[in-house]
């Protein structure tokens, strides 16, 4: 395939996205019209809720899917397999069911059922939730691999990958936690579903999203094609739990199906970075074992200033909670009440309830973001220390192995892997 | 026939390079699309507006309304066409593409080229050193970032809870639920006492006429004032203008010959103009040659007492000294003030009531009778309800942000006669009387309820949940039928009697501040964006709207079959009372007006923002 044709098909994905938010920004609303025939304007109603056994049905495809895709990771191990299966889940999870349900903004689900008493999560959002999960803790990230349809996008425009330094990837690796904490922040706060709000591909899945969303996913696409899927690896929070069960999968997928020749082939296969290469202890034992120790006693103070930075962030976090929000708009700017194309504060006006009341109520909510943010910010001291940790520890490697954490069971290597199953 | 390897890429090839040119032939097409619509949109079209406009000239031209229809009509299918484009133009643009991607992909795969990762140049400890040091460089920074960013936000929210001694409360569900047992607790109260209360530990003050300003206090209740003989007889209240709206506070006047044309700023037909000492927002109210308003600011709350014919001011009276008032102004917003109330009289006193939550009444010469502060009234704009006289009770609606009644206070003591909590949240609206045929009732309206009480013994004779928001507007009422509306909620008409119900719901004209006018069988609805509008009665069909381009705070006053509406530049619109949209003429005050219109003996009274006018031949 020649450059030139690489440069045409990026250009295609721009110029698609580009459209996309071309038909976005075009849409216009017009007044009701009037009519003098006695024609009634019909009522407004609300779209009927999706049929019980469809979402079921959804349930069912992604299990036969994260069977299928296992199947062929572990039995078959068939790139081709995966890739196509993948697929299929872009076309069904994402183009058909316009990414809604996804197992990534499923967490937020589960977070509202347990601090919300009056939410009662729907069971096929709790087995999105879990089904994933399930078998990453057995077989790996395989849902990673075929079933997901915003990795299945990514997957497909990586042309082009290049491996990125260790030390690049280890700071963005710290985005997802960051992200998965405010997620779990902003729900526990009832404030806002931010995995979904900000889900960069949705709105191309849907071929409709707000302008800023349509340019964030046309650029993950774009930096994709070298970098191969940044969503999965840099941002993604349910990417955080899959790897955590991961690590604990006993069947996890090999490069070779037998015993490695270390003929090094696979060693250049992964666009993720997620092989781990052979190993064998540098540098003097003692200062290594100094410098873990430190850490280890380091540990208890990045997650004691973590939580203090992060309690001292809670004005600025609580902003984006809607109340909060509206409350200092009124209080800073109290002219906004007469403000006839503030929606907001329309709304607001029209509650019947008093200034006094609403910034009771965003007060509230400001101290719950001060308890969150303390708990945020521990949250990610104790990821940075354990980062620090594991980057201190030596454990002795001899083969080329995928890491259990990060690699995503795209089953790429294993087509360089020159053994055969015996 | 078998294809080769060799020809099935090449095959692949072209399809690929098919795909990703259709791909762009439709991304070209569908930019010119975009382009074309953002330059000419539909919904921005000249002619429309231009056609209408000329059809409000002419409003009969029946080939002009059909060219708006068909100009309307093509408008909107060129946006529907081009959203149709725009839309399916993507999705064959994104056919092309995938179809392009997947050639690729087959042509990668079939050429069995494994591809080979660009690898950074990495020596695996020392590699592992560096991350370490970004680590903790970024972890670090993160650290730096969010204290900075703590330090540097202000907490506006509690800055201003400290300043208005507003209470924290643990949790924001908890906020509703406080609210609602405050404002459901006395309805219970209500239930078990049959609505009356006993007067024994209110704070009443009678002050000896001779120095209406010197003062005594305390539970027990000086009767020194002489005592007004007899009630106002009902032809003696029309023949006035007692209360906010009129004799029965519901927008009519019975006056006749009432002017249709002044301009106060070039002094036609202004019979006189005086400045009023303290501002407010309180419309007149007159009786006999007597005319009374209100003022108020930080440093005084005052009754003024003008002569309708000359505009002399023939006395004032303040309302101080009053035990309980507060030494502190209550904060109000520039637009309700301290004295948005409109006083009321039955001809033998006057009676104010300031957001002080201080009701004062004043004999017909200025003499105190008496003066009591009901508790400074929990109200974020201020208190705005007006009050009205039923017999030898007044009547007062103290909604406020903590509980809402209704209370009824004897006209010659001051003592509450009784009070009726009300299941409501705040609202501004002011009681109407009407007369039913079988009974007087009072009616008031708030968020959710229209209620109707009893004034005799303020007992709740029935309530029909409608309205919601921040209800400002008043009732309206003719024949049977109560109108109710406030803004974001819906105007609806209710037929009350032995079992009221509510016969019909409208949208789409809807007040914030003015009230419902009924006349005519008729319903004239007046909205801060400018349009007045008349609805029919009995079905709720809108039968004509006007918009006038000015805000309407002022209500809608009928006398001598026309009726007056004052838009908030100052100019009163006068239409007649028809079906049909018949203006008379406009009239300019030469000042802002929030206040509504007051007839006496042919003349109009109306008060600006500054000044108050007596306005007629």
């Amino acid at each position: 395939m020649s450059q030139l044709k690489r440069y045409f098909l990026l250009i295609s994905i721009l110029l698609f996205g580009a459209i996309q938010t071309f038909a976005a920004d075009a849409k216009q609303r017009f007044p009701k019209p009037e009519f003098d025939s006695g024609y009634m304007q019909p009522q407004t109603t609300a779209a009927s809720p999706r049929m019980i056994f469809l979402e079921y049905l959804d349930v069912l495809i992604l299990l036969v899917v994260l069977s299928v895709v296992t199947w062929f990771v572990l039995k078959k191990r068939s790139r081709k397999g995966v890739f196509w299966t993948s697929v299929f889940s872009l076309l069904y999870f994402g183009f058909y069911r316009e990414g809604c349900i996804c197992s990534i903004g499923s967490i937020q689900n589960v977070v509202l059922g347990i601090v919300d008493p009056t939410y009662a999560i729907p069971l096929t959002a709790l087995l999105f939730f879990l089904l994933p999960l399930v078998f990453s803790l057995f077989f790996g990230r395989t849902f990673c691999a075929g079933a997901c349809p915003l990795g299945a996008i990514q997957d497909i425009v990586v042309l082009r990958p290049i491996e990125l330094p260790k030390w690049i990837q280890k700071v963005l690796g710290l985005i997802p936690y960051l992200y998965l904490g405010l997620a779990v922040l902003y729900v526990a706060t009832k404030s806002e579903f931010i995995i979904c709000r900000y889900d960069p591909f949705v709105g191309l899945f849907r071929f409709d999203a707000p302008y800023n969303m349509l340019i964030l996913g046309i650029l993950f696409l774009a930096v994709g094609v070298f970098v191969a899927r940044p969503y999965c690896r840099f941002f993604c929070p349910y990417g955080v739990l899959l790897g955590w069960m991961s690590k604990f999968s006993s069947r996890h997928m090999t490069i070779t199906p037998a015993a490695c020749i270390q003929c090094k082939l696979c060693s250049n296969s992964c666009p993720f970075g997620a092989i781990d290469e052979p190993v064998a202890e540098t540098g003097k034992r003692r200062s290594n074992v100094n410098r873990l120790m430190t850490y280890f006693v380091l540990l208890p103070l990045w997650i004691g200033i973590g939580g203090f930075a992060g309690s001292m962030m809670h004005v600025p976090l609580s902003r984006f909670n809607q109340t909060v929000y509206l409350a200092e708009q009124i209080v800073e700017h109290p002219e906004v009440k007469n403000d006839a194309k503030n929606i907001d504060v329309r709304t607001f006006m029209s509650s019947g309830k008093s200034t006094e009341q609403l910034v009771q109520e965003a007060d509230a909510i400001r101290r719950q973001f001060y308890l969150g943010g303390w708990l945020l910010g521990g949250f990610m001291g104790l990821v940075i220390g354990t980062s620090l940790i594991n980057l201190s520890t030596f454990r002795r490697r001899i083969d080329w192995e995928p890491n259990k954490t990060n690699c995503l069971s795209c089953a790429r290597c294993m087509d360089y892997c020159p053994v055969k199953k015996e | 026939m078998s294809i080769s390897k060799n020809d099935k890429i090449k095959l692949a090839q072209r399809i690929a390079w098919i795909a990703a040119g259709f791909a762009l032939i439709m991304a070209v097409l569908l930019i010119a699309n975009f382009v074309q619509t953002k330059l000419n949109k539909p919904i921005d079209n000249k002619t429309i507006p231009a056609l209408v406009k000329r059809l409000s000239e002419s409003p009969g031209d029946e080939t002009l309304k059909a060219e708006i229809r068909a100009f309307d009509l093509m408008a909107r299918k060129a946006y529907f066409t081009s959203q149709w484009q725009i839309r399916t133009g993507s999705y064959l643009m994104f056919l092309g593409i995938i179809i392009s991607i997947l050639a690729i992909r087959f042509v990668l795969s079939a050429k069995s080229k494994l591809n080979e990762i660009d690898k950074a140049n990495e020596v695996a400890g020392l590699d592992k050193l560096v991350a370490q040091k970004w680590v903790i460089y970024v972890g670090s920074g993160l650290v730096v970032l969010a204290l900075v960013s703590g330090f540097l936000s202000s907490n506006s929210l509690k800055e201003y809870m400290v300043n208005e001694n507003i209470v924290a409360v643990e949790d924001p569900s908890t906020v509703q639920v406080a609210s609602t047992e405050l404002a459901s607790a006395p309805v219970e109260q209500t239930a078990q006492s049959a609505a009356l209360v006993t007067t024994e530990n209110v704070t009443t003050e009678v002050v000896a006429p001779a120095n209406p300003s010197e003062t005594t206090s305390g539970t027990a209740i000086i009767d020194v004032a002489p005592k007004p003989s007899g009630l106002p007889t009902q032809s003696e209240l029309k023949a006035n203008y007692p209360f906010f709206r009129g004799a029965e506070g519901i927008g009519v006047a019975s006056q006749k010959n009432t002017p249709t044309d002044w301009n106060g700023a070039g002094g036609k037909n202004v019979v006189w103009k005086v400045k009023v000492p303290k501002s407010g927002f309180s419309s007149p109210i007159i009786w006999g040659d007597l005319l009374f308003v209100t003022g108020a600011d930080a440093q005084a709350r005052m009754v003024y007492c003008y002569d309708k014919n000359s505009g002399k001011l023939l006395w004032e009276a303040a309302a101080d000294n009053i035990q309980g008032s507060p030494s502190g102004m209550p904060k109000v917003t520039a637009d309700t003030g301290l004295a948005a109330p409109t006083m009321a009289t039955d001809g033998r006193a006057v009676f104010a009531i300031f957001a002080t939550g201080d009701v004062i009444a004043l004999d017909m010469s200025g003499k105190r009778l008496w003066a009591r502060n009901l508790g400074v009234p929990d109200n974020h704009y201020g208190h705005g309800s007006s009050l009205i006289v039923y017999k030898d009770k007044l009547l007062i609606q103290f909604d406020t942000n903590r509980s809402g009644k209704l209370m009824a206070l004897d006209t010659q003591t001051g003592t509450t006669a009784w009070e009726t909590a009300r299941s409501s949240k705040i609202s501004w609206s002011s009681p109407i009387l009407v007369n039913t045929g079988s009974r007087t009732e009072v009616i008031l309206t708030t968020n959710p309820n229209v209620n109707g009480y009893d004034p005799q013994t303020g007992k709740e004779l029935w309530n029909i949940a409608c309205l919601s928001g921040e209800v400002g507007p008043s009732a309206g009422y003719a024949d049977g039928m109560v109108f109710a509306a406030n803004e974001y909620a819906k105007l609806v008409g209710i037929k009350i009697g032995a079992t009221p119900e509510i016969v019909w719901e409208a949208d789409e004209f809807l007040p914030e501040v003015s009230s419902p006018l009924a006349i005519n069988g008729l319903v004239f609805i007046a909205t801060t964006y400018g349009v007045f509008a008349c609805i029919d009665a009995k079905t709720g069909e809108k039968l004509w709207d006007q918009e006038y381009g000015d805000a309407f705070y002022s209500s809608p006053i009928y006398a001598d079959g026309k009726v007056y509406i004052t838009d908030m530049s100052g100019k009163t619109h006068i239409v007649k009372a028809t079906k049909d949209y018949q203006l008379i003429g406009t009239s300019e005050l030469g000042e802002k007006a929030v206040c509504s219109p007051v007839f006496s003996d042919g003349k109009v009274y109306l008060r600006g923002m500054n000044n108050l006018y007596c306005l007629g031949n």
